[in-house]
């Protein structure tokens, strides 16, 4: 129903309207409010500058650079296998995601491909990288929104999926599993089993976030037509995951790319919701945890047997060339610009970060709003500093 | 406190407070990259639960708190904010640098951008390495720093002494007090 | 309640074959969309190249950039993904892992560029994409001595921050751009840090640590020393 979307845009800007008039009325100073480069509101340290005349704002500037590490610059003195081990660091919440499109890339100039096995593992992995992030999502949600109890909820069952992915690669947080030609190793006894009874419980959590917050009559009167991004715009700037299919965008790369992963042997759906606003953007997150609980769930079941490692030679030397990979991480989507000269390290990384895409409508988006619908916002477009800076 | 400025506390007075403070640290969290989720689920979560360690990781701003984690890559951006947010913490505040990036640089160790180790910006009172540490990891340091906290003379760290960065590196430090201690 | 737009998935794609068969695989639907892009730009394309199963690159002139970026927002690329820059001069200093009390080797500088070619040492790569279909085209333009080139900030308004960060890193400049502050770096940073010819001090100062790994480790000295 999108007659409620404009209804509701409608009525927010006539309200806004009417509080300009008062303004001008009232001939109200402006004041300019600094917010960061550390809040603890905030995913990082993202500082914005807002100009304010009253409770509205004027213009506001994000200022990032503060988590600038300096990873383009980086890559090109490391080796491959090295590049693996800095680019998971990129967005730490979901850190497997990070390496699959750069070891796609590399793989695609060399002309390698993974096991059928390693496929579905790497894609298994993805997926719970995609719960272990977006979950804590849902539960700073509240935080920002002033309900602290998702919170604990969100680290409570969180740590059942980082459980996992220690389980399977050996680290909580940044695995460094991916191999150029497949995976470091199998996956472990038991894993199978306790995977499934992790999505259980993902599933209740998904369950109780959406009866604690989701259905609360102040979450929806909070985010209900604020921040709307219409679709041609949204596409202008280059959102993409669930920021793009909030605003009516049925466009997964999962689904829509061929790519050696096995997306495409699970049957589950792509969510979209009409409206674009901010609860749009977190419901559509909400039901995307949902489906990768289901793509993992019927994945374990068709795991094909076979080796995990295709034949790579030991020292990697990359075939000269340009490939580009990008994949639907978390965040949105994740690619790589790989240049590569034949030698034992890439020439040049161009690395296309949501984030990064993401956050640079913030000052479009943030123009006219109310004070505490920054912070709505800003939560609702969800982005990870590592992820913008790089 | 003038008795305390004078360092002319009774021996078993010193002890008692010690005791107080070592387990009502507030701490306020700096969190700046991946190890600020470690920090999250140390602080936040049911499962490594700090309050029970006497730790409250709520303080409104820097002026009301004892301790600060700084867990992540520290920019030469970003710096100036850090050293600011320490003169901000009133006397006697710790310093608990998280994680590689924080102690040295980390992955970064040869990046153009970013400040090699936190130390070269304020003094550190114990290095938690790891990347990111886990969570218990952090739990450990804390523990660590309340132990120093115990064996400490309270006059010297009113007047500002032992605050000063010292090279010491093994975990035994903490019982003679005033050095910083690494976990192991 | 609100509706829910959603949809099966349509079908089932092959993965991509890397199998080395012996004439070079057609791609259709590539070939089809080159041949209108070029048809549309017309004279502004220098060169353009298609990898089946893959992607497509196309060099274009750079007086012609910015009617480039409306030209293929017409034919429906309306995704903006990145834009960035490249510089082909290879790296003065290698990888650092020399020591830097020797001498500097010799290193070849010759500029090789990539696909569809160029002329210049710099070059400002972008991608756009079709929504849905999910058919991208990367676009190359030589950046002459004058160093600075067609803002596209009017055609694609995502593009602001991208040649912010170009502009910062490169030291490219954009012509028509409203604000090419720094983005990342304060603003009294010198250099521009993704030239070939920007050195990661670091590097240069101390010895490699990769160095350290192949000395032997006092217990292998003995070892060695025991079967010898």
């Amino acid at each position: 129903m999108t007659m409620l979307g404009d209804r509701q845009q409608l009525a927010y800007i006539a309200a806004q309207a009417a509080d300009a008039r008062v303004n001008v009325e009232l001939e109200t100073e402006g004041m300019t409010l600094n917010i960061g480069p550390q809040h603890p509101a905030t995913h990082g340290t993202l500082r914005i500058i807002a100009r304010l005349d009253g409770e509205q704002v004027v213009w506001a500037e994000p200022s990032a650079g503060y988590m600038h590490r300096g990873y383009e610059k980086l890559t090109e003195v490391r080796t491959y296998p090295q590049v693996t081990a800095l680019v998971n660091r990129i967005d730490w919440l979901g850190s497997f995601a990070n390496e699959v499109p750069f070891i796609l890339a590399a793989e695609k100039l060399m002309g390698v491909e993974a096991p059928a096995r390693a496929q579905h593992i790497r894609t298994i992995l993805f997926e719970l990288s995609r719960i272990a992030n977006v979950s804590l999502f849902l539960g700073d949600l509240g935080v920002q929104l002033g309900a602290v109890t998702p919170v604990f909820f969100a680290f409570r069952d969180r740590e059942y999926v980082l459980n996992l992915i220690e389980a399977a690669t050996g680290g909580r947080f940044h695995p460094n599993f991916d191999r150029i030609g497949g995976l470091k190793d199998d996956l472990p006894a038991g894993f199978i089993d306790e995977t499934r009874m992790v999505m259980k419980k993902l599933r209740t959590f998904c369950d109780q976030i959406e009866d604690l917050l989701f259905g609360n009559e102040i979450f929806q009167s909070r985010t209900r037509g604020i921040g709307v991004i219409p679709k041609d715009v949204a596409l202008q700037y280059g959102l993409s995951g669930a920021n793009l299919r909030a605003s009516g965008v049925d466009w997964d790369l999962r689904r829509d790319q061929e790519l050696p992963m096995a997306w495409n042997k699970a049957d589950w759906k792509v969510w979209t919701h009409p409206d674009g606003d901010s609860f749009a953007r977190c419901w559509v997150r909400l039901q995307e945890v949902r489906e990768s609980t289901k793509i993992v769930d019927q994945l374990l079941d068709t795991i094909p047997s076979g080796p995990v490692m295709a034949k790579v030679p030991k020292i990697i030397k990359v075939p000269e060339g340009e490939a580009w990979v990008s994949t639907e991480n978390p965040l949105g989507e994740m690619g790589y610009y790989v240049v590569s000269q034949g030698d034992q390290g890439p020439f040049r990384v161009k690395i296309r970060s949501a984030s990064f895409n993401n956050i640079s409508i913030v000052p479009w988006l943030l123009k006219g709003v109310y004070v505490p619908d920054i912070i709505t916002i800003l939560a609702s477009l969800y982005f990870i500093l590592g992820d913008i800076d790089r | 406190m003038g008795l305390v400025d004078r360092g002319r506390l009774p021996k078993p007075l010193t002890s008692l407070f010690n005791l107080g403070r070592s387990y009502s640290l507030w701490v306020y969290q700096w969190g700046l990259a991946c190890c600020a989720i470690e920090m999250g689920a140390a602080f936040g979560s049911p499962r490594y639960d700090v309050m029970r360690l006497g730790v409250i990781p709520l303080p409104a701003s820097p002026r009301q708190a004892d301790l600060v984690v700084i867990s992540g890559t520290v920019t030469d951006k970003m710096a100036p904010a850090i050293k600011r947010l320490y003169e901000q913490m009133p006397e006697p505040k710790y310093v608990i640098s998280m994680g590689s990036c924080a102690n040295c640089g980390g992955p970064y160790w040869d990046s153009y951008s970013v400040t090699k180790g936190v130390d070269q910006i304020i003094p550190v009172d114990v290095y938690v390495p790891g990347c990111p540490p886990r969570p218990e990891a952090l739990l450990e340091g804390i523990v660590l720093l309340q132990q120093r906290i115990k064996n400490e003379d309270m006059g010297a760290r009113w007047r500002g002494e032992g605050t000063k960065p010292m090279n010491v590196v093994d975990g035994e430090s903490a019982e003679k007090g005033g050095v910083p201690v690494v976990v192991n | 309640m609100w509706s829910m737009v959603s949809r099966l998935k349509r079908e089932v794609f092959p993965l991509s074959s890397t199998d080395t068969t012996t004439e070079a695989p057609r791609d259709e639907r590539r070939d089809a969309e080159m041949a209108r892009i070029t048809g549309a730009l017309g004279a502004a394309v220098l060169d353009s190249l298609v990898k089946a199963n893959d992607d497509m690159w196309i060099r274009v002139s750079a007086d012609a950039w910015r009617t480039t970026g409306e030209t293929l927002k017409s034919l429906g690329y309306s995704y903006f993904c990145f834009l960035s820059g490249i510089d082909w001069l290879p790296s003065p200093f290698g990888k650092g892992e020399e020591d830097p009390t020797e001498p500097t080797p010799e290193r070849d500088s010759t500029i090789k560029q990539g696909y569809t070619g160029g002329a210049t040492r710099f070059q400002v790569i972008a991608r756009v994409m079709q929504p849905f279909t999910s058919l991208g085209v990367n676009i190359k333009v030589d950046i002459d001595d004058s160093m600075a080139i067609d803002s596209w900030c009017s055609v694609y308004a995502g593009a602001n921050w991208h040649e912010r960060e170009t502009h910062e890193m490169f030291g490219i400049g954009f012509n028509g751009h409203p604000d090419l502050r720094n983005m990342y770096l304060p603003s009294d940073f010198e250099g521009f840090p993704l030239r070939k010819d920007f050195p990661l001090l670091a590097r240069i100062v101390k010895p490699w640590p990769g160095i350290v790994d192949v000395e032997p480790l006092p217990g292998d000295d003995e070892q060695e020393g025991e079967a010898s």
